[in-house]
């Protein structure tokens, strides 16, 4: 294929500060996005989000020949804390295997297409773009890090950003919201923390990923630490207890604030899982395999029951990405159960097709959601209401409308030809092979099938009430969610797009030969 | 450092005949005797005319003379500047200079009010440098009287209040340290740190029944430094001080004098008492634990945002215990970073909320911050950086602090336990932390009006905060200095 040429002219150009570049470009355009003012800054913001999604695509075009190994290490020490007979090295250390350049270039389209649909936000713009540059800083740093510390300065930083969007640009009630978000996910890291802490000190004595993923640690603290990152990025994802933050802060949030969360703050939780525990401490990870996966069953079916009780249409997809979200976790544990030993070759295969499935769903998840919550903002606009109840006959009144929503409702609860049918085949027959009770999270699609057309039936298909007035979306408005569905459908009909770069570090971890 | 250290030592070379005209037992106290010097000038001068200036080359004056007199013994080794000593006095000689530039607003042209703070100043640079209890007590004196009038000298009626509150308290934990000296010298029959630590080691092998004298003693320190510091049991008398006295005096409070008890506590403890490690490490968990708790319980609870201030800064003070209670090198310097930061954060706050309440011309409450983000912009944006700071933002020193140190040295300890629940409370803090940042920036203001808040403070709060954000990136600027000075006195 032509590609080669093109590698080859990418490796001419300077890629070993790709990584310091994409980070802190967004940060630095922030400072100017400030003083540049409103209209000013949204063009900033346009043009960074439009190159950072282009410099994502050279990424993934220049490690494509081998997505197995870290490439473009790159670190900046902060400190260095020395005490008899230990050392300690605070850095920022970056570098990317295939999981985390589809986690970054999902980061990239989501924010991009976030900027686009920011459209809507008229106070305050300066600080507003201010703040969504900051955001993108925060969240390329937690899928680039390799080092503890550096990952927690990025998880940390993601909230700050994310809080002041919530509360200050969000609908009636965000405030409430935007604290409910800071405290929630705070509380899961700071106990991440402790344990990342304990790991050092009982473990290999080091914060640099690489090297702890290499040294022996002690089963107990394997364990202890799965289940640290358990509540840290559990809270992200999120799993059954700990969701109560995500639907206050879904809803409550703007438009482009709920795309974001949905779109990449709950990825953070399912990289975390893969990150901190299939690839870093896999023994561990793999004794905590049945727990994760009943849980992840559960919470799947739990979440469509409790969405299909929703009126609010946001609130609904809110619930609907839990729900998805519960398929990342249960890719995982299956991929746990490989690692633990005593599978046969057939199974190390299905699990490395379960954790394939589980990054392709964080990536379909990432861009179906998007679309969802951008229609069900832009419900607001054109039918005066998200209540369900409220908006009869979309199809006559907002014919254009209604297709990129049929569309995307379709995309979500998989239909085939689109990615999330991918990503739910892909872990559900990981998991039967493995798990044969596992195939009643299957109970969580026929739910989500029969919530999503009901509420086609009810809003779309319905008889137009006169009474209320309800109009066509702009196309100014629809742009966003149309570019995003283009790749939901490539990569429904292309899936090797993705899985191409996530296979090879996938079956390196599970220790499968290809 | 180093790289000046060739400049330094020309410029010293220079002075030496000026040093020498100071007689050698002195030297070292130069700064401290700097400051008393123009302290009692300042006074003379405020007869006329505004002594702030005075006050503002005897700190800089003691800031030169600390980098270019070499640390040594003075007054008979009564007094000692080694490198743990010259970290706390880095720290009150840089909380002394913002407090002089907020002074600017209100007191600072009365000769009164710079006499008692450069006389303060002084006392803490003695207590930081004490080896000995007895000088120890004359330091601490000669630091404490001070602000109890200082106190009294606040805006309103309110501050005699607090003063009184803070007088006695201040005088029942003075009695609590003489029982403890009298106890340790009837014991010992001396009152040198180092003599104290032999025979406690001395003790404590031979399980010989004067130990429990000791303990006593032990106690009475805690509870009695520790009310200065501002933890369990000791901390009523803070909120209501701190929140009635002039916001500058409030921050040197917060700022310095807190780190003066630490200081003394950790010298007593760790070079002193550190054969006593197993006896006193429950007691300081307790202290902290019960400090982290009241502080955030009540801080919650407040409307007044200096009193909240107050009460978050007991529970940073019960965080900060953590790190003595692990009692290692680490713990220390783990301890003596957070002193360093808290410092810097809670005087750049303290004189930031006091800038708005003499702009605005009454105390401030969370209502007064509605809308502070289009009524004072540059105000919002600086109280939302510090606020974050003390929230353990990344990229602000309260990072470091927070996240890192203080659970690193509680694990390192093996109290993995307490450092769980150390960055739980830290995160029960958000609570109050955000309701500002809700307050500035997510509401409408309820006036229309800005605020014109005075520039020379607010330059000390950009000090501070720019302070702060140089710490998140580059924390070994002060933690390797702190490393060291843990390294000098933890064994």
């Amino acid at each position: 294929m032509q590609l080669g040429i093109i590698q080859d002219l990418i490796a001419l150009l300077p890629m070993e500060n790709i990584l310091p570049l994409m980070l802190f470009a967004p940060l630095v355009a922030a400072f100017i996005a400030y003083i540049l003012g409103a209209r000013g800054a949204r063009a900033l913001t346009l043009v960074v989000t439009f190159v950072e999604l282009l410099l994502s695509l050279v990424l993934i075009i220049a490690i494509l020949p081998n997505p197995g190994v870290m490439w473009y290490e790159w670190y900046f020490t902060l400190s260095t804390v020395q005490f008899g007979s230990w050392s300690a090295i605070l850095q920022i250390y970056l570098g990317v295997d295939g999981i985390s350049v589809a986690m970054v270039f999902l980061s990239n389209l989501v924010v991009f297409i976030a900027a686009l649909s920011s459209n809507h936000i008229d106070k305050s713009k300066n600080l507003y773009y201010m703040f969504f540059l900051m955001l993108q800083t925060g969240l390329l740093g937690v899928f680039m890090s390799l080092d503890l510390i550096s990952f927690f300065i990025f998880w940390e930083l993601v909230l700050i950003p994310m809080f002041f969007i919530i509360g200050r640009w969000g609908e009636e009630g965000c405030e409430h919201a935007a604290v409910k978000f800071f405290i929630y996910t705070h509380l899961g890291s700071a106990v991440m923390l402790v344990s990342f802490m304990a790991l050092f000190f009982l473990g290999p004595g080091t914060f640099n990923m690489l090297s702890i993923k290499a040294a022996p640690i002690a089963i107990n603290i394997q364990i202890g630490f799965a289940l640290a990152v358990f509540l840290g990025a559990g809270v992200k994802l999120p799993v059954f207890p700990l969701h109560n933050w995500l639907p206050w802060a879904h809803v409550k949030a703007p438009t482009p604030g709920s795309v974001i969360l949905a779109g990449i703050l709950l990825k953070m939780g399912g990289y975390g899982f893969i990150r901190l525990g299939l690839w870093m401490v896999p023994q561990g990870f793999a004794r905590l395999s049945i727990p994760f996966a009943i849980l992840a069953i559960f919470t799947c079916i739990y979440a469509a029951f409790v969405a299909m009780g929703q009126t609010d249409v946001k609130s609904m997809v809110a619930y609907t990405s839990i729900n998805h979200m519960a398929w990342v976790l249960l890719g995982v544990a299956i991929g746990g159960f490989a690692i633990g030993g005593g599978a046969t070759e057939g199974q190390l295969f299905s699990a490395s097709l379960a954790v394939q499935g589980a990054v392709f769903m964080m990536v379909s998840h990432g861009m179906i959601s998007s679309v969802m919550f951008i229609l069900a903002g832009q419900l607001k606009y054109s039918a005066g209401s998200r209540e369900i109840p409220a908006i009869r006959g979309l199809m006559t009144k907002a014919p254009r409308m209604s297709a990129v929503f049929i569309l995307a409702v379709f995309a979500a609860f998989g239909l085939p030809g689109m990615s999330g049918f991918i990503a739910e085949v892909l872990v559900l027959f990981g998991s039967v092979n493995i798990y044969i009770w596992s195939g009643f999270i299957a109970f969580g699609i026929f739910v989500t099938v029969g919530y999503l057309l009901w509420t086609l039936n009810r809003i779309v298909f319905s008889d137009p009430d006169p009474e209320k007035e309800v109009t066509e979306a702009p196309w100014s408005d629809l742009i966003a969610p149309i570019l995003m569905m283009i790749p939901v459908i490539i990569l429904g009909l292309w899936p090797d797009l993705v899985l191409n770069l996530v296979m090879p570090i996938v079956n390196d971890m599970l220790g499968v030969i290809p | 450092m180093l790289q000046f250290s060739s400049i330094i030592d020309a410029i010293s070379d220079l002075l030496s005949p000026i040093f020498a005209l100071v007689p050698a037992d002195w030297l070292v106290s130069l700064p401290a005797l700097t400051l008393i010097a123009f302290g009692i000038l300042s006074l003379v001068v405020g007869m006329r005319t505004s002594p702030l200036a005075v006050s503002f080359i005897g700190i800089i004056l003691a800031g030169f003379e600390m980098i270019l007199i070499a640390p040594g013994s003075s007054f008979g080794g009564l007094f000692v500047r080694d490198t743990f000593g010259d970290f706390f006095i880095w720290i009150i000689l840089v909380v002394a200079f913002l407090i002089l530039l907020s002074s600017t607003t209100y007191g600072g042209n009365k000769g009164t009010y710079n006499f008692l703070l450069m006389m303060s100043f002084a006392g803490a640079i003695w207590v930081v440098m004490a080896t000995d209890l007895v000088a120890l007590f004359l330091a601490w004196e000669l630091m404490s009287t001070p602000t109890y009038v200082l106190v009294a000298l606040g805006p309103h009626r309110g501050a005699i209040d607090g003063a009184t509150k803070y007088f006695v308290m201040g005088l029942l934990s003075t009695t609590l340290i003489v029982f403890g000296i009298a106890l340790v010298y009837g014991t010992t029959g001396a009152t040198s740190f180092a003599a104290i630590g032999a025979f406690v080691e001395t003790v404590w092998s031979a399980a010989s029944p004067s130990a429990y004298a000791m303990l006593l003693a032990m106690v009475l320190f805690l509870i009695g430094f520790g009310f200065k510091v501002g933890v369990f049991p000791g901390w009523m008398w803070v909120p209501d001080a701190y929140a009635t006295a002039d916001g500058s005096v409030t921050g040197y409070l917060a700022g310095a004098t807190k780190k003066t008890g630490v200081s003394a506590l950790l010298r007593i403890l760790l070079v002193g008492f550190v054969a006593a490690q197993m006896e006193w490490m429950p007691v300081i968990v307790t202290i902290s634990i019960l400090s982290m708790v009241i502080g955030n319980v009540l801080a919650l609870s407040q409307r007044n945002i200096m009193r909240m201030l107050a009460y978050s800064s007991i529970m940073m003070m019960g965080l900060l215990f953590v790190g003595i209670a692990a009692g290692t090198a680490f713990g220390a310097a783990a301890a003596m970073f957070t002193a360093f930061a808290h410092a810097l954060i809670k005087t750049g706050a303290f004189i930031l909320v006091w800038a708005l309440a003499v702009s605005i011309g009454k105390e401030i409450t969370y209502d007064d911050l509605k809308g502070l983000s289009a009524r004072a912009p540059i105000a919002a944006l600086l109280m939302a950086i510090m606020v974050f700071a003390l929230a353990g933002a990344p990229f602000t020193a309260g990072f470091w602090f927070k996240w890192f140190l203080i659970p690193g040295a509680a694990v390192d300890a093996g109290l993995w336990w307490l450092a769980i629940i150390a960055v739980l409370n830290s995160v029960f803090a958000l609570g109050y932390y955000l309701r500002i940042l809700r307050y500035c920036y997510f509401m409408e203001p309820t006036e229309g009006t800005t605020i014109r808040v005075p520039t020379i403070p607010l330059v000390a709060v950009v000090l501070a905060v720019v302070g702060t954000i140089l710490l998140g990136i580059f924390p070994g600027f002060v933690l390797d200095y702190a490393t060291i000075a843990a390294g000098a006195i933890v064994p």
